[in-house]
């Protein structure tokens, strides 16, 4: 049953792509506007094979990376701070949903001006992004815990610390979970945008070089890079959440 | 427990293991909940609190446990003011309330995990007490792969392994079928039997509270209207259900509960 609907999603997609192809053709589309999924593989191919894709692909990971990282942890650990502490909330909520609805896009070149121009201001411009789903996510799991497994711990006589470990945090970790997949989906358009403006390396760096230099397979090319690595990211976390969570 | 709270009164030291002394509770609504209870506990004791449904029972057992303080009277445990839950003591939710992410095992080492190192014997220990509860191939299961019936097993089980003096359970089997309760009832009672564990047991079933009780206490309104004491022979197998004096001790229990509304 599995295989079958494996199948026909994979059907789906190559109807899609032949269609693609040859309505480009009957058309006589300029390469310019839309080029065909056989010329956007074969540059594909040819910009992975000469080694010209791979510098930017590391680079793009690398701030997705420690953007990710910068950006998940201080989310959890901000996530734990308010969601425990009522005051807190109260007092830093309004600011961190401030910071979420500032557009980030616009917040680039500031971070230029702040940062310089390479890596730090993608990663900081990922981090940012990365940040709220799982602090959003985490303060709703620490407030979300079954009342009457609190009363257990107190009955227990178990120490704020303790609660903390080992009942909030593992009751919330599906949730959390989540919130680290919307992350890490996200921080792909962190750092993509942030290239966009802040990077002259990168897979979003090398979309803008190609528009520049009028290289629409190029652009498409990168485009399936990024998908790709996207897709493979969220798939790796899943992996491991099934792995080592519940397993 | 403060030392300085000890009952330092003139009178005499009671063998009674938990003391309710006119005790009132509000919640923070300001509304009275429970008003000047009285109830004594004696070591080995099973008493049952039976009433209908938002007459204050789960707030008395909370009270007793010390998971809430009395806004009057006071709480006695051991001959001092009770004001947080003791080591002593076990509680049975009237959900089983299992750690999903642990094993069967993990769970009913819980209340000993979280203050020592798990050492061999005390492993053994949980083995034992699952044995017991009928539950010997299930020790690595998780509480999502239990039935109802044996997550209820495995909650019992985790509230006897540290030995306490006392349980308080509050309607543990509500949710189960009537086989499945009528077992866990039978078992309970023997292990209790067996460890001299005192029981505080909240239920809205009379055929339980007189199944399993050696006094119940008829709750009203925040008020015990009335404490029957209940002198069926012990040990109780499922026969005695039947029996003339069984069936005069629920009559008389439902017409307290029905006479004081």
């Amino acid at each position: 049953m599995k295989l079958k609907s494996y199948f026909w999603t994979f059907a789906i997609g190559v109807v899609c792509l032949t269609a693609w192809e040859i309505l480009v053709h009957l058309l006589g589309t300029s390469e310019l506007v839309m080029p065909a999924p056989t010329r956007i593989a074969d540059v594909l191919w040819k910009s992975l094979s000469n080694g010209y894709l791979w510098p930017h692909i590391w680079q793009t990971l690398l701030e997705v990376f420690w953007g990710i990282l910068l950006g998940g942890l201080m989310g959890f650990i901000g996530g734990i701070a308010l969601g425990e502490s009522k005051h807190l909330r109260s007092l830093l909520m309004p600011y961190v949903v401030l910071s979420q609805v500032v557009p980030k896009l616009a917040l680039a070149p500031l971070f230029i001006v702040w940062f310089g121009f390479g890596v730090l201001p993608t990663v900081v411009m990922t981090a940012l992004i990365c940040f709220f789903p799982l602090l959003e996510n985490t303060v709703t799991s620490m407030q979300q815990v079954d009342p009457q497994k609190l009363e257990l711990f107190r009955m227990l006589r178990a120490n704020k610390w303790q609660t903390l470990w080992r009942l909030k945090i593992p009751s919330g970790l599906p949730n959390i979970m989540a919130g680290f997949r919307v992350a890490v989906v996200l921080a792909w358009v962190g750092a993509v945008v942030g290239e966009f403006i802040g990077s002259s390396k990168g897979l979003g760096a090398l979309i803008i070089a190609a528009q520049g230099s009028m290289d629409t397979p190029l652009m498409f090319a990168v485009l399936v890079v990024i998908t790709v690595l996207g897709i493979s990211s969220y798939w790796i976390v899943q992996i491991f959440e099934r792995r080592f969570f519940y397993s | 427990m403060n030392s300085d709270s000890v009952i330092t009164r003139n009178e005499p030291k009671t063998q009674h293991l938990l003391r309710l002394r006119e005790v009132s509770f509000s919640y923070l609504d300001g509304v009275e909940t429970l008003h000047n209870i009285k109830l004594d506990l004696a070591p080995g004791e099973f008493h049952c609190l039976i009433g209908r449904s938002g007459c204050g029972k789960t707030s008395l057992l909370k009270l007793a446990a010390g998971l809430l303080l009395p806004t009057g009277g006071e709480v006695v445990w051991n001959n001092q003011l009770l004001d947080v839950p003791q080591n002593d003591m076990g509680f049975v939710f009237q959900h089983p309330t299992l750690l999903e992410w642990l094993d069967v095992l993990d769970n009913v080492l819980l209340p000993i995990s979280l203050h020592k190192k798990i050492n061999k014997q005390d492993t053994e220990q949980a083995k034992n007490l699952l044995q017991r509860m009928g539950l010997v191939n299930s020790f690595h299961d998780k509480p999502a792969e239990l039935s109802g019936g044996q997550q209820s097993r495995v909650a019992i089980a985790r509230a006897l392994i540290t030995s306490p003096r006392i349980l308080f359970m509050d309607e543990p089997f509500a949710s189960l079928d009537a086989i499945t309760r009528e077992e866990l009832q039978a078992d309970l009672m023997d292990i209790c039997a067996e460890h001299k564990t005192s029981i505080l047991f909240v239920t809205h079933d009379i055929g339980e509270a007189v199944y399993l009780g050696d006094q119940v206490s008829v709750m009203v309104e925040g008020k015990i209207h009335r404490t029957l004491t209940i002198e069926l022979p012990q040990p109780r197998h499922n026969a005695i259900r039947h029996s003339p004096e069984f069936n005069r001790y629920s009559a008389s229990l439902r017409q307290a509960m029905e006479g004081a509304v």
